[in-house]
């Protein structure tokens, strides 16, 4: 941002807009993975965010912990060892316990440790296939020298390197998923494997469905709409706003704020749009629900003739040529 | 109700939008299609019986249909929102299931590992190159000037057994009962602990161009020589050696074979051919993750040798048998096995 406030100018500017412009496009997307599956319908995964991978590692690694830790813990209680062989023996079945077991669980729950289940993300083929055995052996066996030889290093410093060149290395090596589209650390490139995030989203109702009534089927329609709307209405706004309106009506209006911002919105598309009836306070909300079953025909009826519009601009994109 | 029938019921009823009614149609077998996907996520492909597969199969082609055709007609975000996730899910179930552990690792078993051994002569060369230049190089300048053997051999390991040493020490270490405390026992679980991490270190730092895990590699081979030169010059040469071998022969083996799958690695990505980096590294991925995996199996017979074998046989001949005839084991499994028609 900074930089881009530096430049100023006429190509500061253009370069800002232009990066709204991009950003407003991709925004609702953020980064995706691509995958086309036999049927030649592209579906995409989200690339799971690093807070939520690095959440998921802590929990893996109080998993593991645990593994190796219960044995000892059990064993000092009989007194069978000393202080220092309990050490030694715990540093032993950690580093015996970690690969295992990432390797075992992502094996089992299909590219999903304990932890990353908690935390919602998992692990796919970039292709789309399945994660065959060895691309999990890999990405785990690769997390040992990206992730925990520096870190022990770092603190037992055992290797003849000096500690400064192991920083660069950890931070140089930490960082490459920071550096790529797909977020990927170096095992996980080498495996051709991505994290994703697996949400499990519920249906939400249609809100341009006729019949929010009690009993199902057609006798029980709702009463005849209460506004009209002319064409010269609908041609204003595009997807995006009707997407935005969406959201706002979904939000439901149970606070005074939110009622608030109902009442404000309608205001705003009224005068917008050029209707010239009056609509009373109390039916803002009606208005809008009203407003965005009858934009969502128009527009979709408008797109299926081929003149799809993206947002507000649609028109003067139009005149522009 | 046919679509065809549903559209003519649909012209009477004025307002309704056509994606609202398209949404309506199709929402039953979508919520259908999402209760399968859930059991199977939770609880895997055979949770369900086999009419359910079916209907899975037919309800994820539905969807992926809707899909599409929601993406072209409707602007209702939660349907798009909904239907992508659910379709991305029930994709992974019915394209990318579950691989069976035990079926790959019998497979591997028999047929990857021995196959992937002998695709990659060049890399095997490279990786038993490597340990023994250093174990040649770190017994002459061991031989040369016994100071070497301090800066050679990690400080821990010595446990006393420098140039300076006497004969008895020295042969005390080689032939003891007690393997838990004494010097050698040290040696031996230094050698299991160390073994494994430095095969794991030698395998991923592969993808550093190969040479991390060459210079590690060899840096070991100079250790191995340097404590081999102690014993010679005391005149203790075939009994070390023996010693050495009996699991040496399948410990050191399994690290030049790590090696060897870090040298595949840093090969993928030194020259990764006509068809790309990330498509060479993958391929090569495959292979080596092949070699390490032999190199596990190595060093876990190995660490049960030298737990148990190696304290029982204190008869060098033995010793030199056992520690042989493993290798020759070795050798056979990966020259001969796997070697039929693919099934």
């Amino acid at each position: 941002m900074s930089a881009q406030a530096a430049q100023g100018g006429l190509v500061g500017r253009m370069r800002a807009r232009r990066a709204r412009k991009a950003a407003r496009v991709v925004e609702p997307q953020g980064r995706r993975i691509e995958v086309t599956p036999p049927e030649g319908v592209p579906i995409s995964y989200a690339v799971a965010g690093m807070g939520a991978r690095f959440g998921a590692q802590l929990l893996d690694l109080i998993v593991s912990l645990l593994i190796a830790g219960a044995p000892v813990l059990l064993l000092s209680a009989t007194d069978a060892l000393a202080a220092e062989g309990l050490i030694t023996l715990f540093l032993l079945l950690m580093f015996f316990a970690r690969s295992p077991y990432y390797i075992v669980s992502e094996l089992i729950w299909n590219g999903a440790t304990l932890g990353k289940k908690a935390v919602g993300i998992r692990v796919i083929g970039t292709d789309g296939r399945r994660i065959e055995p060895w691309r999990i052996v890999v990405r785990n066996l690769m997390k040992e020298v990206e992730v925990f030889l520096p870190v022990t290093a770092l603190f037992g410093a055992t290797l003849l390197v000096p500690s400064w060149a192991m920083w660069v290395w950890m931070l140089g090596v930490l960082s490459v998923p920071f550096w790529n589209r797909r977020r990927q650390r170096l095992g996980d490139m080498l495996a051709g494997v991505a994290v994703v995030e697996a949400p499990r989203p519920a249906l939400l109702p249609d809100l341009a469905a006729t019949a929010p009534a009690p009993a199902s089927g057609a006798v029980a329609r709702e009463a005849a709409p209460l506004f009209a709307f002319a064409p010269h209405h609908l041609d204003v706004y595009g997807r995006y706003e009707l997407q935005r309106l969406e959201d706002i009506l979904r939000r439901g209006a149970p606070t005074k704020a939110e009622q608030n911002a109902v009442a404000k919105v309608a205001t705003t598309i009224i005068a917008k749009i050029g209707y010239t009836e009056k609509v009373a306070p109390a039916l803002h909300r009606k208005f809008l629900e009203e407003f965005y079953r009858a934009q969502r025909g128009y527009l979709e009826h408008r797109n299926l003739f081929g003149d799809a519009r993206e947002d507000k601009t649609h028109g003067a994109a139009k005149r522009q040529g | 109700m046919t679509l065809a029938s549903a559209s003519a019921a649909a012209d009477h009823r004025a307002g309704e939008i056509r994606s609202a009614r398209f949404r309506a149609e199709r929402e039953a077998g979508w919520k259908r299609l999402d209760e399968l996907v859930r059991r199977v996520e939770s609880r895997g492909a055979r949770a369900l019986s086999y009419d359910e597969a079916l209907e899975l199969t037919g309800l994820y082609r539905h969807a992926m249909n809707g899909l599409s055709a929601a993406r072209a007609i409707s602007m209702d975000r939660a349907l798009l929102v909904y239907l992508e996730a659910l379709c991305a899910r029930a994709a992974s179930v019915v394209y990318a299931p579950q691989a069976g552990v035990r079926g790959s690792l019998a497979r591997a078993i028999a047929r990857d590992i021995p196959r992937a051994m002998r695709a990659n002569a060049a890399a095997l060369a490279v990786g038993f190159a490597a340990l023994w230049i250093g174990a040649l190089l770190g017994y002459w300048l061991t031989g040369q000037d016994s100071a070497w053997y301090d800066s050679l051999v990690p400080g821990g390991l010595a446990g006393g057994r420098g140039p300076g040493a006497s004969v008895e020490t020295l042969r005390a270490s080689l032939f003891q009962e007690d393997g838990e405390h004494g010097p050698l026992g040290l040696f031996a679980s230094y050698l299991f602990q160390h073994n494994t991490q430095i095969a794991i270190l030698v395998f991923a730092l592969g993808i550093f161009a190969a040479l991390p895990t060459i210079a590690l590699t060899f840096a070991n081979g100079l250790t191995i020589g340097a404590f081999f030169q102690v014993f010679v010059a005391a005149g203790l040469g075939r009994e070390a050696f023996g010693w050495l071998s009996i699991h040496g022969v399948t410990e050191l083996s399994a690290i030049c074979i790590a090696a060897a799958g870090g040298t595949r690695l840093g090969l993928a990505v030194l020259s990764p051919g006509p068809r790309g980096r990330a498509a060479s590294l993958r391929e090569g991925g495959e292979q080596a993750v092949m070699l390490i995996a032999a190199a596990a199996l190595m060093l876990i017979v190995a660490a049960l040798v030298e737990g148990f074998a190696r304290q029982l046989v204190q008869n060098t001949g033995v010793r030199l048998a056992v520690g042989w005839g493993l290798g020759a084991c070795w050798l056979a499994w990966f020259t001969l096995a796997g070697r039929g028609e693919e099934r």
